[in-house]
């Protein structure tokens, strides 16, 4: 339940990771900054839209 | 033993004599046992004296009907520190130490390195024998604890609904970074608090993605319950992580090593279960610039490529390439012409000589040297067999015809 971020951030590691290396293609480079763009802004929405809330479970079993 | 001088006599009336140091060296041997080192020793204080040099002398003392025990006892300053009540005649206790014998004064007395009341001693026993036997389970091994998730986004709390732990927690957390508490309440302390602790935890296992069990200073009977094994059971058997946050800083009970992390208060634990929400941002931030840049140096470099490509291409340079190629090309044309050329001469002579040929072969040729062709009634007349006298013939010469008649005919032999 918890990957989403983390995995959003590993992607965002691994468009940099092929940006920095050489091989990749402008076309494909210019792609993948988009995507990236896109992780950034999803991440920045999950973490500045979101409140703390507050639940509390039953006593009941 | 008033004997009349000090004269070390050997014997007296057959018994033998000791010196006073040689008795006192016997006792100290009988009393160097391990039956009286390191023992617990229960007892009612009496005779508390509380001396100015920071020592305490104080009496053990048992009593049993009529009969009565008592036992001299010393606490050193060094050790009183670490009292963590302050002893009283009459109350009963349980102190730690050992059996000394002070030769000087030829008393033995028990030296006492610690000394709890002894409801709350027996409870430190307690939990000293629930440690070694949860130790033994391998409950505490090191290797048993897991990694917590880095952006976890859902916070279990297994404390008092009204404690001020859940409130630290819940400050700390909606400061840093949002994500859902899920309170798992239970009392934390009192009878029986141990087995709601425990039920509270497994209640909340596996629903989060992190575990916060604790609650907030207090004394180590408040505390107690996150000694027991219950609890501690509950939290080694939980697949999701747990913090373990219970009293304040220096406070430690058995659930902190049955725990994934132990924090020094709830606070902490809250600041370990998220992240700061502000760090977060600022590394995405960082690699959104990363990757602007390194975006925009790609541009550039292919900017440079087709920059240099035409340059390559420039005008005067393409000109000369087709002046080149024109050049050739005109070299090429020049030089099937020459070929076409020879050929239509090398047709022109050899029909020359085609004629030439032709003309050889003209019968009428022959007319020009003299000859004549004979045609009677219309047919060249090859034979003078074709002929006889009287015959109408014409003569056919190079320039014109005569007409003859054929006075006789006579072959040249016979045939």
């Amino acid at each position: 339940m918890t990957e989403t971020f983390e995995e959003m951030l590993e992607e965002l590691r691994r468009i940099v990771r092929r940006l920095e290396d050489g091989e990749t293609s402008l076309e494909e480079s210019i792609a993948i900054y988009e995507r990236g763009a896109l992780l950034v802004k999803q991440c920045e929405d999950l973490l500045g839209t979101a409140e703390m809330k507050l639940t509390e479970l039953g006593r009941d079993r | 033993m008033m004997l009349g001088g000090h004269s070390t006599d050997p014997e007296q009336f057959g018994t033998p004599i000791h010196a006073v140091s040689e008795v006192s060296g016997l006792i100290c041997d009988l009393l160097d046992d391990v039956r009286l080192h390191q023992i617990w020793v229960r007892g009612e204080v009496t005779n508390y004296r509380d001396h100015t040099s920071g020592h305490r002398y104080f009496s053990l003392s048992e009593r049993d009907g009529r009969t009565s025990a008592l036992l001299n006892c010393v606490m050193w300053r060094t050790y009183t520190s670490a009292l963590a009540f302050e002893p009283k005649d009459g109350m009963d206790v349980l102190a730690w130490g050992s059996v000394e014998v002070y030769e000087p004064h030829g008393r033995y007395q028990f030296i006492v390195r610690e000394m709890l009341p002894a409801g709350l001693g027996e409870r430190h026993l307690m939990v000293e024998h629930w440690k070694q036997e949860l130790d033994a389970e391998g409950l505490f091994a090191p290797e048993r604890r897991r990694p917590l998730p880095l952006f976890p986004q859902r916070i279990g709390v297994v404390t008092s609904p009204t404690g001020a732990a859940v409130k630290d927690i819940l400050s700390v957390i909606s400061r840093r970074y949002p994500a859902e508490v899920v309170l798992s309440p239970t009392a934390v302390q009192g009878d029986g608090a141990h087995i709601e602790i425990a039920e509270a935890i497994r209640r909340i296992d596996g629903l989060v993605d992190v575990i916060i069990v604790g609650r907030g200073g207090g004394s180590f009977e408040d505390l107690f319950p996150f000694n027991h094994p219950d609890v501690v059971r509950a939290i080694a058997a939980c697949r999701t992580p747990v913090i373990s946050a219970v009293g304040h800083e220096v406070d430690t009970a058995l659930c902190d090593f049955a725990a994934d992390l132990r924090a020094p208060t709830p606070s902490a634990a809250a600041e370990r279960a998220v992240p700061e929400r502000r760090e977060v941002l600022r590394e995405l931030a960082g690699f959104e610039e990363r990757m602007q840049a390194l975006l925009r140096s790609r541009l550039a470099a292919s900017q440079n490529e087709v920059e240099d490509l035409r340059g390559r291409m420039h005008p005067r340079r393409l000109a000369r390439r087709i002046n080149e190629r024109m050049q050739r090309l005109a070299e090429h044309e020049e030089l099937l012409r020459r070929a076409a050329l020879a050929r239509v001469q090398r047709e022109r002579s050899a029909l020359a000589e085609a004629r030439a040929n032709l003309e050889g072969k003209n019968p009428l040729a022959i007319l020009d040297r003299g000859y004549c062709i004979v045609e009677a009634g219309g047919r060249i007349a090859r034979s003078v067999g074709d002929l006889g006298p009287g015959d109408h013939v014409v003569l056919k010469m190079k320039d014109g015809r005569a007409k003859a008649v054929v006075e006789e005919t006579s072959y040249d032999r016979d045939v």
